[in-house]
C-alpha cells in the first residue's frame, strides 16, 4: 500500500522539525505560497491525489481563499482529515466537509491566554480612549488631545461565551476589581464559573460596563450585538471584540460611537481583514490591533504543535484530539 | 469666632460641589486660572492674607508653576496647611514649607489601582512590541512586518518597590499566570496574605532573573538612575522593563542602548526624565510602549483624590491634624 501524503497550506514558523518527522509516516507536500487558482489547478491535476491530512490555518486563508464548497469539492478523495490551525474556523465550511466524510480538527485552548491577554490590553485601551494620548505624545504634543479615562475597578464585566477564552477573561478582570456576570449557551458549574453571575443575554447588555465577546460566530450568533441591543446598552459602555468581527452589526456599532452611546470599542478583528473600515482607522477614541490575538512565539507555536499533534494522531490511530464541536458525534 | 479661610489654586475638575458645601463653616477663595506672575503678585499685595488651608494640584503646577521656596515665602503668615492633590508631590519644596511650619498633605493611595492598570497595560504592549502593529493598523497597511511578541504567562516579573502600586500590580500579574518577585526597602512580613507567591529577592538576583521589571518605588537622591548602565548589563536578555513611577529611575542612554543591542526585548514607559520632553529616539522606536504619563488619569481616580484633598482640609481645620501627611515632615515630626 503506497504511503498517503500530508499537504500543509501555508507556513510553519516554529516547529518546523514537528512537522519534517511526520516524513517517517507520511510523503510531506507543501502549497507554501501562491493563489487560490494555481491551488484548484493542483487539485484538479491530481498533485494532491494520496493526500489524506492537510495542515491549513486562518493565516492560509489569504493564500487558498475560504475552504468553501467549491474548494472543499476539489480536494482529493483520499481526503480524510483537515487539521486547522486556529481556535475559529468559520473559513470552513463544515457542512460540506461532513457530507465528504472529511473530519476537521481546531486547535481551543492553546489560544486562551494570549487572546484573553489582548482582550484585557483592548479593554484599558478602550477604557482609557488610550490612543489619543498615544497619538499626542508622537506628535510631540505631549498629551495630545487626551481625556480622562475611567478605571475598570468596581465595574461589571459581561462576557458573552464563557469558554475557554471567556474564563481566562474573567478571572484577569477580577484581579481588576471587576465583578463577572456572563452569557452563555448553558450555564457553568460552580467550580468553572468562578463566582461569575449567568444572566440572559437581555440582562447582560443592559448591566454591563464592559461587554467582551468570547464566543464562537455562526449563522445563529452573527450580529448578536446589532441595532436593538446596542439601545439596550448603558450609556458609556466599552465594548471588547478579539471573537470574530460578524459579532457584532458594524454600522449600528459606529453610529452607537458617534452618538457616545459607545464611549468607546477595543477591537482586534474587522469585517474585511485585512481590510478596515476607514472610518475605524480614524476614529481617535477606540483601541484598534490588526488581528494579534495569538501572536506570540510561545503560543504560535503551541498551536502549530497541537494542529501537527492532531494530524499525527489522527493518520495513525484514527483518533481526534481536538475535534470541532459541530462534529462532536461523527 | 470667624470661619478659617481655605484657598483653592488651580482647577477642581469633579468634586466643586463638595468644596462649595465646606461654606459657610469654611470661607472659601479661589486663584482657579492666571500665571505665576499674577499669583505671586496677589499674594504679595495681601490678597489671599488669613488663609489657613490651600487646595493645591499637580494640575495646578499649569496655573502657578511649582510650588518653590519663591512661592511659598509669600504665602501669607496664616498659612498652616497645603492640601495637595496627587500621590507625586515634587512640585512642592516640603523643606521650604516645613521651615516656615506649613504641613503639606498629599494623596497616597488613591491613585494605586489605575497606575497598576497602567502598568499592565504597557506590560502586555511592551511583550507584544504593539507599536507595530498599532502603527501599520493606524496607517492603513494592517500589521505591517510584525514580529511575534512574547506571552506573559509562566515569565517571572521583578517588581522593585512593592507598596501600594506594586501590590496592585503583583495582583493583576498573578491573574496572568506570571510568578512574582521583589525587592523592596524592606520585605513584606511572612504574615502577610496579600501575596502568597510572591519572593523576596536581593536586588541583583531581581535583575538577573526577571523576564519583565516593574519600576513602582519613589524616586528620590537613593534611587535615581536605580536602572543604570551595571544594572542593564546584569539582566537577562531580552528582558521587559515598565516603568510608571518616574524617569529619573532610569538611566535614558544606557536604556537606549540595551534596546538598540537587543538586551532590553522592548520598553513601556509612562514617565521620562524631563516630561513634558520625550527624547525622539524613545518616540520613534518601535520596541517602545509609551503613554504620557497618564498613570492615574481617570475620573474615578481623580475624583477620589480631590474627594481626600477636601478631607484633610476638613480634618485640619476642624480637627488640627492632616489625614494624608507627607512622609518627610511625619518622619521630622
Amino acid at each position: 500500500m503506497s504511503r498517503g501524503a500530508a499537504l500543509l497550506i501555508g507556513k510553519i514558523a516554529h516547529a518546523r522539525k514537528d512537522w519534517e518527522a511526520l516524513a517517517s509516516i507520511l510523503e510531506l507536500k507543501e502549497f507554501g505560497s501562491g493563489t487560490r487558482a494555481e491551488f484548484l489547478q493542483n487539485c484538479k491535476a491530481g498533485k494532491y491525489d494520496n493526500v489524506v491530512a492537510i495542515f491549513r490555518s486562518n493565516a492560509s486563508t489569504s493564500i487558498t481563499g475560504r475552504f468553501d464548497k467549491e474548494l472543499v469539492s476539489a480536494l482529493p478523495k483520499s481526503l480524510k482529515y483537515i487539521c486547522h490551525n486556529g481556535a475559529g474556523y468559520d473559513n470552513i465550511d463544515v457542512d460540506d466537509c461532513t457530507k465528504r466524510g472529511i473530519k476537521i480538527t481546531s486547535t481551543p485552548g492553546a489560544v486562551n491566554h494570549a487572546t484573553a491577554d489582548i482582550a484585557i490590553f483592548l479593554m484599558i485601551g478602550a477604557l482609557r480612549q488610550a490612543h489619543k494620548p498615544l497619538a499626542g505624545i508622537r506628535a510631540g504634543k505631549w498629551r495630545g488631545d487626551f481625556t480622562l479615562g475611567h478605571d475598570p475597578n468596581k465595574k461589571i464585566l459581561g462576557i458573552i461565551g464563557m469558554g475557554g477564552i471567556g474564563r481566562e477573561v474573567a478571572l484577569r478582570a477580577k484581579a481588576f476589581g471587576m465583578s463577572v456576570i456572563y452569557h452563555n449557551r448553558t450555564r457553568l458549574s460552580a467550580e468553572r464559573e468562578a463566582g461569575a453571575k449567568y444572566v440572559s443575554l437581555k440582562e447582560l447588555i443592559s448591566q454591563s460596563d464592559v461587554i467582551s465577546l468570547n464566543l464562537a460566530l455562526n449563522e445563529s450568533t452573527r450580529n448578536i450585538l446589532g441595532k436593538a441591543e446596542f439601545a439596550e446598552m448603558k450609556t458609556g459602555v466599552v465594548i471588547v471584540n478579539t471573537a470574530r468581527s460578524g459579532l457584532i452589526d458594524t454600522e449600528a456599532m459606529i453610529e452607537a460611537l458617534d452618538s457616545e452611546k459607545v464611549y468607546s470599542v477595543g477591537l482586534d478583528v474587522y469585517d474585511a481583514e485585512p481590510i478596515v473600515d476607514e472610518r475605524l482607522i480614524r476614529n481617535p477614541n477606540i483601541f484598534i490591533l490588526p488581528h494579534i490575538g495569538t501572536a506570540t512565539y510561545e503560543t504560535q507555536k503551541e498551536m502549530e504543535e497541537l494542529v501537527l499533534e492532531n494530524l499525527k494522531v489522527a493518520v495513525t490511530e484514527g483518533r481526534l484530539l481536538s475535534p470541532i464541536a459541530e462534529q462532536a458525534n461523527l | 469666632m470667624t470661619p478659617p479661610i481655605a484657598l483653592v489654586v488651580g482647577p477642581i475638575f469633579f468634586e466643586d460641589a463638595k468644596w462649595q458645601a465646606l461654606a459657610p463653616e469654611v470661607t472659601l477663595k479661589e486663584y482657579r486660572k492666571g500665571t505665576r506672575e499674577e499669583f505671586i503678585s496677589l499674594l504679595k499685595s495681601g490678597t489671599f492674607d488669613g488663609a489657613e488651608a490651600i487646595f493645591r494640584s499637580n494640575e495646578s503646577t499649569a496655573v502657578t508653576g511649582p510650588f518653590t521656596e519663591e512661592i511659598v515665602s509669600v504665602l501669607p503668615s496664616t498659612v498652616k496647611y497645603i492640601c495637595h492633590s496627587g500621590a507625586g508631590y515634587d512640585n512642592i519644596d516640603v523643606e521650604a514649607c516645613t521651615k516656615r511650619g506649613i504641613q503639606v498633605s498629599n494623596t497616597p493611595h488613591c491613585n494605586e489601582d489605575a497606575v497598576a492598570d497602567l502598568t499592565i497595560y504597557l506590560m502586555i504592549g511592551a511583550l507584544r512590541q504593539i507599536t507595530r502593529p498599532n502603527n501599520a493598523l493606524r496607517a492603513g497597511k494592517w500589521r505591517g512586518t510584525i514580529v511575534p511578541g512574547h506571552d506573559p504567562q509562566g515569565k517571572i516579573l521583578g517588581i522593585l518597590g512593592m507598596g501600594g502600586i506594586g501590590s496592585g500590580v503583583a495582583k493583576r500579574a498573578e491573574a496572568f499566570g506570571m510568578k512574582i518577585q521583589y525587592h523592596n526597602r524592606h520585605p513584606l512580613p511572612s504574615t502577610s496574605t496579600t501575596h502568597p507567591s510572591a519572593t523576596y529577592v536581593s536586588f541583583d538576583e531581581l535583575l538577573s532573573t526577571s523576564d519583565v521589571i516593574s519600576l513602582n518605588l519613589a524616586l528620590s537622591h537613593g534611587t535615581e538612575h536605580i536602572l543604570g548602565a551595571p544594572e542593564f548589563a546584569q539582566m537577562k536578555k531580552g528582558v521587559v522593563i515598565v516603568n510608571t513611577a518616574r524617569g529619573g529611575l532610569i538611566d535614558e542612554e544606557a536604556m537606549i542602548r540595551a534596546l538598540d543591542e537587543g538586551k532590553v526585548f522592548s520598553v513601556g514607559l509612562d514617565v521620562f526624565e524631563n516630561e513634558p520632553h520625550v527624547d525622539a529616539r524613545l518616540l520613534g522606536s518601535e520596541k517602545v510602549v509609551i503613554s504620557p504619563h497618564i498613570g492615574a488619569a481617570t475620573v474615578e481616580t481623580m475624583a477620589a483624590m480631590e474627594r481626600l484633598v477636601i478631607e484633610n482640609i476638613k480634618s485640619a481645620l476642624f480637627d488640627g491634624k492632616l489625614l494624608t501627611q507627607v512622609h518627610e515632615q511625619l518622619v521630622k515630626s
